[in-house]
């Protein structure tokens, strides 16, 4: 039975697409046969951070309308023979999205799939809408900072009332809360919220905190996702996550700032 | 050998009563209640048994006789202002609120004023019980009640209840109690950082509760009309 997760956040540019791309990259890489959708119909990102922007023939909006079959627009990953991309159509607007197209997208690639990433745009409209309605678990994005703290609780909220699982009374959607972009050393200087904030205040569990780092920047421009990037904190990060979703214990790490050595302490910044 | 067949036997049973009580000592609008109701539930109405309250002493002769017009069947009387009367008239007499029947004494004089005139017209409702989080985004209503919410009340979420609100995690969003002008409703919380608290109408915003209370546990209740709102130690 294939698992449907969504990336979701409410807020937009807190790393929605950067997640969905190392963690579908990573489930493919333990051989979990995975496909990612991108929900954002109008603003395509997913096919760039995972470098397939040019191989793009059909996209989502032209399976749901039956001008391709699914089997022609999903775009096989040049490294992993278990991952798929489904990029979304730049040229149409979320409207083209209608829930029987999308459930029988859904339906099409859990015959073959184990795990389908939906890779939410930001918002609650119907873009978003649909990339959580039909989900089973959420991977619930979120910055250490107030405003999208605030803007996933919402998307919370949607999702333990307007899912497919919470409409049809058979269980809820089971949430993570991951966190990225955290500086431990603003976090330390009271500049950011410390994990333990946003824990209080969203009260899910948590599944893993991604460093701010350079590396996410430069790989996402590179179109690698920044999970393969074996030397970076935000590569290691997104490795334990997606241990940790598939059942592994793996304690946090990044979550205190480095210790400057004596050198760094004479020379270093503040 | 034949034992013979009891002639009588006795029964614990529950019944369905409508209590009924009188709010104003104003017979002819009592009536006109009384025949407004029976004319929009007419099938409810007929035969219905109902036990009298009243929270003032009034006419019980009519009122028996402007019950009975409308097809309902008077029972009992409840203890109070009407019970010297009631046992006058032979009709049973029974406790305030639970039914039973009254302890027998004499009834002495001003001795029906024991029932507090205060208490809310409103006949108690269940208690609405929430145990998880209240998001940001969504709104509770707990109609003629109150209601008790076992995790937290985000910041952007909304809580709102006829009788008092009880929140067990941290309180960030608005809570209003008495929504519908109890005074007497109050709201505890255990971890006080709330966008805004309303009881019957009378709300403070965070910015006011500023010099107050704040991420500790705490209540707000209505003093004189005035919010008060306070640390809540026991």
């Amino acid at each position: 039975m294939a698992k449907i997760i969504v990336v979701t956040s409410g807020k937009g540019g807190v790393g929605k697409t950067t997640t969905s791309a190392s963690f579908a990259t990573g489930l493919a890489a333990r051989g979990h046969k995975t496909a990612v959708i991108d929900f954002d119909v109008g603003l395509r990102n997913l096919d760039l951070i995972m470098g397939v922007e040019r191989r793009v023939v059909f996209d989502f909006v032209n399976v749901i309308n039956g001008e391709a079959t699914l089997k022609q627009a999903l775009i096989k990953d040049k490294q992993l023979d278990t991952l798929y991309i489904l990029a979304a159509s730049q040229t149409r607007d979320k409207d083209a999205l209608t829930q029987e197209g999308v459930e029988r997208v859904l339906n099409e690639l859990a015959q073959s799939f184990e795990y389908i990433i939906c890779d939410s745009p930001a918002g609650i409209e119907k873009g978003a809408f649909m990339a959580m309605y039909f989900a089973d678990e959420a991977l619930v994005v979120t910055n250490p900072e107030v405003s999208s703290v605030r803007d996933s609780d919402r998307v919370l909220g949607i999702l333990s009332s307007k899912s497919r699982k919470s409409e049809g009374g058979d269980g809820k959607v089971r949430e993570h809360l991951v966190l990225t972009r955290y500086n431990p050393a603003r976090v330390a200087k009271g500049e950011m919220l410390s994990v333990d904030d946003v824990k209080e205040i969203l009260a899910i569990p948590l599944l893993g905190v991604i460093p701010e780092s350079q590396s996410v920047l430069t790989s996402s421009n590179a179109g690698v996702p920044v999970i393969r990037e074996e030397n970076s904190d935000a590569g290691l990060a997104y490795q334990d996550l997606v241990a940790r979703f598939v059942g592994e214990e793996r304690t946090h790490r990044f979550l205190a700032a480095p210790r400057k050595g004596l050198l760094g302490k004479l020379f270093g910044s503040q | 050998m034949n034992r013979p067949r009891p002639a009588l036997e006795l029964k614990g049973r529950m019944l369905p009563v409508t209590r009924l009580r009188v709010l104003r000592d104003e017979a002819e609008a009592i009536r006109a209640q009384l025949q407004a109701l029976a004319q929009q539930m007419p099938q409810a109405v007929a035969g219905m048994p109902v036990v009298i309250d009243a929270d003032a002493a009034t006419d019980l002769r009519a009122l028996l006789a402007a019950v009975r017009e409308v097809g309902m069947q008077p029972l009992a009387v409840g203890e109070g202002p009407l019970a010297q009367m009631a046992r006058i008239l032979r009709v049973a007499v029974v406790s305030a609120d639970t039914g039973k029947p009254a302890a027998e004494r004499p009834p002495a004089a001003g001795a029906g004023r024991a029932v507090k005139p205060d208490l809310p017209p409103a006949s108690r409702v269940g208690t609405r019980i929430v145990t998880q989080p209240v998001r940001s985004g969504q709104q509770i209503y707990a109609e003629g009640g109150d209601l008790v919410v076992l995790a937290a009340v985000s910041a952007g979420a909304e809580v709102i209840a006829d009788g008092c609100i009880h929140v067990y995690g941290r309180l960030a969003g608005r809570a209003l109690a008495g929504a519908r002008g109890d005074e007497t409703a109050r709201v505890f919380c255990r971890k006080l950082d709330a966008e805004l608290i309303a009881i019957a109408g009378i709300y403070a915003v965070s910015e006011q509760i500023n010099d107050g209370p704040r991420g500790v546990s705490a209540q707000a209740y209505l003093q004189d009309g005035r919010l008060m709102i306070e640390l809540h130690q026991v």
